[in-house]
């Protein structure tokens, strides 16, 4: 099955500047998740194979709308920057082995699959903000920062959502809402630092540039929240 | 007096604050170290009683984190004063609905801090243990599924519970605690060899409700938001 990722990496990279190819790249990865949601009788959300696919199959699905939207339809370059991290993060699942056992006990609940599912809509929503970000910084084209704080905002709203959900699976699950570990720390400072930025874009246009940075630094703390705690730092709550 | 008001009733106040509430956070991720008992104890517990090269980044995130809570409670006033004239309704009170739920979360984190609890360890089957308010919890059965690969695919335990009003039954699973009184009983683990055994936990959360609430607040004021953003896509579109 693995061939559907290499697949559609390949698509992404090569061919993500046209939708169609884009397109094919996308039902690729979501064949592939089905077709291991099926085999699995769950969401595949579990270790770092799944995990990245999930989430580069997110960036494709959450950078559709940006991709069509008014102003990016005709920009190849745009769509092929979300395609070429989408691609990314595809080939850094192919090394992880794919993790077949039954969910243990206390994952096996809704809130957990939504709370995740969400965290991911809103990393990927903040990687497409992080491209956004770095082609108004190239081009000062003002409509590139519109769409990056609708990806931000968008994205901060999955987030909000993800920690409402994992609050209320913490609840159930382990007896408190919040516990003190690196990754709920670093999903707090994530969360702050995305609150800083829709405050950030307050201040008005002499700031452009300071949210443009904004947006593309938010990308790096989702990156060391998602990846970086659960590899440099000891937390029972890692992937 | 009017120039300390502005000064706690800025933006910038705010954006700093919250920057510095992200730093200390970022610094207390690297110095908590593993095996620390800041999960184990309430928090204002773990605070005076574990040693300051410890607690520190905590103490200043608390103190900055306090004067964040001010600061947001007068950009809404003020943000409100200056918008109550024009705009839509839903516009003027969508982002202080979602201050609000902020503040509910924040005091919600206050309230477990100091009336938080948590107790537990292992329990054979037949065992028994005393809840906070005297009355005897008995782990009557335990029972676990097991899968092909040695893994539990799930396990659950029956309880009796002796309570002033009468003799209470019931089964309790991980997600799934048994509630009494506030308080809530978790079943962490169940080993069937060499003798059947839990890991049961008792937990108490204050603060759990106002959290909730401050998240549906919170919740219903982003919605509203993205709606109102939609709004404005739409009518430039036109």
């Amino acid at each position: 099955m693995k061939w559907l990722i290499i697949a559609s990496a390949g698509l992404y990279l090569f061919g993500a500047f046209r939708l169609p190819f884009f397109l094919a790249g996308l039902a690729a990865e979501l064949t592939y998740l089905a077709l291991r949601g099926s085999a699995l009788g769950r969401l595949p959300l579990i270790g770092p194979h799944d995990t990245l696919i999930f989430f580069s199959t997110s960036i494709a699905l959450m950078g559709l709308p940006f991709l069509v939207a008014q102003g990016l339809r005709r920009d190849g370059t745009v769509s092929w920057g979300v395609g070429v991290l989408a691609a990314l993060f595809a080939l850094l699942a192919l090394p992880f082995r794919s993790l077949n056992m039954p969910l243990p006990p206390v994952l096996n609940t809704l809130w957990f699959e939504l709370h995740v599912a969400l965290a991911f809509f809103a990393y990927a929503l903040f990687g497409i903000g992080a491209i956004l970000g770095g082609f108004y910084l190239a081009r000062r084209d003002r409509g590139l920062l519109d769409l990056q704080y609708r990806a931000a905002l968008v994205g901060y709203s999955f987030f909000s959502a993800s920690m409402v959900s994992g609050g209320i699976w913490g609840y159930y699950a382990w007896g408190t809402y919040w516990l003190w570990t690196p990754k709920e720390l670093w999903t707090s400072i994530l969360w702050l630092f995305y609150s800083l930025y829709l405050h950030i874009r307050l201040k008005g246009p002499a700031w452009e540039r300071g949210v443009a940075w904004a947006g593309i630094i938010g990308f790096g703390i989702t990156l060391f929240t998602y990846l970086g705690v659960s590899m440099l730092m000891k937390s029972s709550h890692s992937f | 007096m009017k120039r300390l008001y502005n000064f706690l009733a800025s933006l910038d106040l705010g954006i700093w604050l919250v920057a510095g509430v992200i730093l200390f956070l970022g610094i207390g991720s690297f110095v908590t170290r593993e095996g620390s008992a800041i999960n184990d104890v309430p928090l204002f517990i773990w605070l005076t009683k574990a040693p300051i090269a410890e607690t520190w980044w905590l103490l200043v995130t608390v103190a900055v984190l306090a004067l964040l809570a001010l600061n947001t409670v007068l950009c809404s006033i003020e943000s409100l004063k200056a918008k109550w004239q024009r705009g839509s309704f839903l516009a003027r009170i969508a982002p202080q609905v979602m201050h609000l739920g902020f503040l509910l979360i924040v005091l919600a984190h206050l309230l477990s801090a100091y009336g938080g609890f948590k107790d537990g360890g292992p329990l054979p089957e037949g065992g028994s243990f005393s809840f906070p308010d005297g009355s005897r919890v008995e782990i009557v059965r335990l029972d676990a599924r097991i899968g092909p690969m040695g893994m539990p695919l799930d396990f659950s335990a029956t309880l009796r519970h002796a309570t002033p009003a009468g003799e209470r039954h019931a089964v309790f699973s991980p997600n799934h605690p048994y509630f009494y009184q506030g308080f809530g009983v978790y079943l962490k683990q169940v080993e069937l060899f060499p003798a059947k055994m839990a890991l049961v936990e008792i937990h108490r959360e204050p603060g759990a409700g106002l959290a909730l609430a401050g998240a549906l607040f919170f919740t219903a004021a982003n919605l509203m938001i993205l709606w109102l953003r939609r709004g404005k896509r739409a009518e430039a579109a036109q």
